[in-house]
């Protein structure tokens, strides 16, 4: 039975460079630790072939095989896909929500309610002045009073119906931005494919391209926010993408497919831009509904008086018509006739009111809706991250305890080197010298 | 699902959002207490904001129809002093034709008290003449013009319509008082004005049969005149009556809608001062954990 007499010292070396690999790894997982997007890595040791000795004798002698040290197979990320596809649907759907409720909320803030500025308080104002005029029918202050009450809320009717539009009109460029040549799509869509044309080059050479591999990831996630992401890996390892309710993939190889037509049902942030300002949309929505109250408040004021009090029938046009002088308490000539004013002072409550109400309502619970669902978003996508970083994310802990188990087996795999050393040296510098 | 492994960028993520939401609900509450209002925005509670809007104009209608009623009341008011005025006038005269009638006077002085009558009429003419707020409250809707004018012409200038306020929407009260019917127009009628001039007229005639109807003709239409303004105060009198119970009504209305309005928008100050206190006390401990939870590490153990 017979062995190479410097095999141990090759064992002991291939010790020495499987642990120092292994440092390697660990001082890089240590040294990325708060990285955006790093999955940490792990060395994976394998030992070597083993040397086959061979019986001494056939027929009796036992054969042995001796194992000829370690060496880092594969250094890998540790990270799991399917964890990856959950966080990125409801990651778009997050962001989608996202943006419903700021966008929302952006409306409510326009309306400004409940204020003493705002049109509630106003219209209750503008009625006040026609209960005043029914009181002095002739007078020039009630007369003045009730155009200046008109006025003012017909401005803030259509202050507000500007305000609205301002909104709506952002989120079509911002819609237009993100989209856009150079845009924020355009953008990530060609890192993905250069990434995937390198990755596919150094997967062919047998390397695994593991920090490419993660800026890959990190792009697909930050595409998530825009809109849904439907990734498929192909078997020369590029990825091809999915990107909305696009006709076509946006990624395929190394070739991107930009600009394509998306719709409401592309999800995330574009989608709900999109649906937004669509002609459903919730914008959409809130301006016709203003629209409707601006309206039912001029025809039914108008239909009591012989001269229109306001002109125009959307938020946008409201105008009071007349000037002080012409302002009408009465039907008849007669000086003290009222019937007119105490009518439209009666009209407060009436149709005008109870839309202008409901429309505040359902703008009001169309913002809690948005804002609780977008916490309710947010709590899921911040379960699935934690998942996801605690399969793939550094713990320093855990880096530190390697650290001193890497550097352990090191010190360890140098004394077997020294041990071997020694050995030989018996061997070389005192075999064959008798009685000296 | 149960995290195996626990990496610090978990726990500085988690402890960042717990404090976040802590911060949050503090923030709320302060905001809640600052304002004094729960609905600062209708998203914080639509149907609440929807309510806010609703009770609140409810709660300026009743303003301004109690307005109405008190200023229905001031006219009532003026309207009935003014007839006070022509009663106290119309009893003056009733004295001086009683005085005529009873035959021991001469004709001097019978034309002095003629001439009495005559500026007793003019001053009814004046009282039916009253304003309020630069409004004529005798003459109908004509409110711009006086009813009466002074001198000879008794014609009345106003018109039977009448003048009404508001109560409540819908509900409305006649203030005006036709004075027509108590003052008429002269020439014949037999009202108060015409009553007036043959009074005048009989003291100055100077023969029995004018005495005698001063004593007997003119007496009777006199008080037939008074027996109308009575009628005419009493309606007033009941019709301030009516206003004020309105008023007391819109005000009883007044309380109890701004009850509501409190209890749906302002914030209960002790329930929340001691959530306040709570989220503060809790803040304070997760700020506490968080800044002694996220500087351990294996690190700080290590030779």
């Amino acid at each position: 039975m017979s062995i190479p007499t410097l095999q141990g010292l090759q064992t002991a070396l291939s010790g020495l460079l499987a642990e120092q690999q292994a440092l390697d790894v660990t001082g890089n997982n240590i040294a990325n630790a708060n990285t955006e997007g790093y999955t940490r890595e792990t060395a994976i040791m394998q030992s070597d072939l083993p040397i086959t000795i061979p019986a001494t004798n056939p027929l009796t002698g036992q054969g042995a095989q001796l194992g000829s040290g370690v060496s880092v197979a594969n250094i890998t990320r540790i990270r799991n896909g399917y964890l990856d596809s959950q966080y990125r649907t409801q990651n778009s759907a997050l962001s989608g929500m996202a943006t419903q409720s700021e966008e929302l909320e952006q409306a409510q803030s326009a309306f400004n309610e409940p204020t003493s500025s705002a049109i509630a308080s106003q219209l209750s104002t503008f009625w006040t002045a026609w209960n005043s005029l029914a009181d002095a029918p002739e007078s020039k202050e009630a007369k003045e009073g009730v155009v200046a009450a008109g006025e003012q809320l017909a401005t803030t009717f259509n202050e507000l119906s500007a305000q609205l539009s301002t909104i709506s009109t952002q989120a079509t460029e911002q819609y237009e931005t993100l989209t856009g040549p150079s845009g924020e799509v355009e953008n990530y869509a060609k890192q993905i494919a250069q990434l995937n044309g390198q990755i596919k080059l150094a997967e062919e050479a047998g390397t695994q391209p593991n920090d490419m591999l993660d800026r890959r990831d990190l792009l697909l996630d930050k595409l998530s926010t825009l809109a849904n992401v439907t990734v498929t890996e192909q078997p020369d390892h590029t990825d091809t993408v999915s990107f909305g309710d696009a006709a076509e993939p946006l990624v395929e190889g190394t070739s991107v497919n930009w600009p394509q037509t998306l719709t409401e049902a592309a999800g995330g942030q574009l989608g709900a831009l999109l649906n937004l300002t669509g002609p459903e949309g919730a914008l959409t929505a809130l301006r016709t509904s203003l629209d409707t109250v601006a309206e039912t408040l001029a025809s039914t004021v108008n239909a009591q008086l012989k001269t229109p009090f306001f002109s125009g029938a959307t938020a946008a046009s409201l105008k009071v018509a007349v000037i002080p002088s012409e302002v009408q308490a009465s039907g008849t000539a007669a000086a003290g006739g009222n019937e007119v004013a105490r009518a439209i002072a009666a009209l407060r409550g009436g149709a005008a009111d109870e839309g202008y109400a409901a429309l505040v309502e359902k703008l009001g619970s169309d913002v809690q809706t948005a804002k609780d669902d977008q916490a309710n978003l947010q709590t899921t996508v911040t379960a699935i991250n934690d998942q996801r970083q605690s399969v793939s994310g550094v713990s320093l802990d855990e880096e530190m305890t390697n650290l001193i188990t890497f550097q352990r087996g090191y010190q360890a795999s140098a004394r077997t080197l020294t041990a071997m050393d020694s050995m030989l040296e018996t061997l070389i510098e005192h075999t064959g010298v008798v009685g000296l | 699902m149960s995290n195996d492994r626990i990496t610090p960028a978990m726990v500085t993520a988690g402890t960042l959002n717990n404090l976040n939401t802590s911060l949050a609900a503090l923030d709320r509450s302060s905001d809640e207490l600052s304002s004094g209002k729960t609905i600062l925005e209708p998203s914080d509670n639509p149907f609440g904001a929807s309510r806010v809007i609703d009770l609140q104009s409810q709660l300026d209608g009743l303003t301004a129809y109690a307005y109405d009623a008190q200023d229905g009341i001031s006219w009532e008011n003026t309207s009935s002093s003014a007839m006070s005025s022509i009663n106290d006038v119309v009893q003056r005269v009733r004295e001086l034709v009683v005085q005529a009638a009873n035959g021991t006077n001469n004709q001097s002085d019978l034309n002095t008290i003629a001439l009495e009558v005559e500026q007793l009429t003019e001053s009814v003419k004046q009282d039916a003449n009253t304003e309020y707020a630069g409004q004529f409250v005798f003459a109908g809707t004509l409110t711009s013009a006086p009813p009466y004018e002074q001198g000879p012409n008794d014609e009345y200038k106003g018109n039977s319509e009448t003048v009404s306020r508001a109560l409540a929407p819908g509900a409305t009260v006649n203030i005006s008082t036709n004075i027509s019917t108590l003052l008429g127009e002269g020439s014949g009628d037999g009202k108060l004005l015409d009553t007036l001039r043959t009074i005048t007229q009989d003291l100055r005639g100077g023969t029995a049969e004018d005495r005698e109807a001063l004593g007997s003709a003119d007496l009777q239409s006199l008080d037939g005149n008074i027996e109308t303004l009575s009628q005419l105060q009493a309606t007033a009198g009941s019709t301030i009556d009516q206003l004020q119970s309105a008023l007391t009504r819109n005000e009883d209305l007044q309380t109890s809608i701004a009850e509501s309005l409190s209890n749906t928008q302002d914030t209960n100050i002790a329930a929340t001062s001691i959530a306040f206190a709570n989220e503060q006390a809790a803040y304070e401990a997760a700020l506490r954990a968080s800044a002694s939870i996220v500087q351990e590490s294996l690190l700080n153990f290590l030779q």
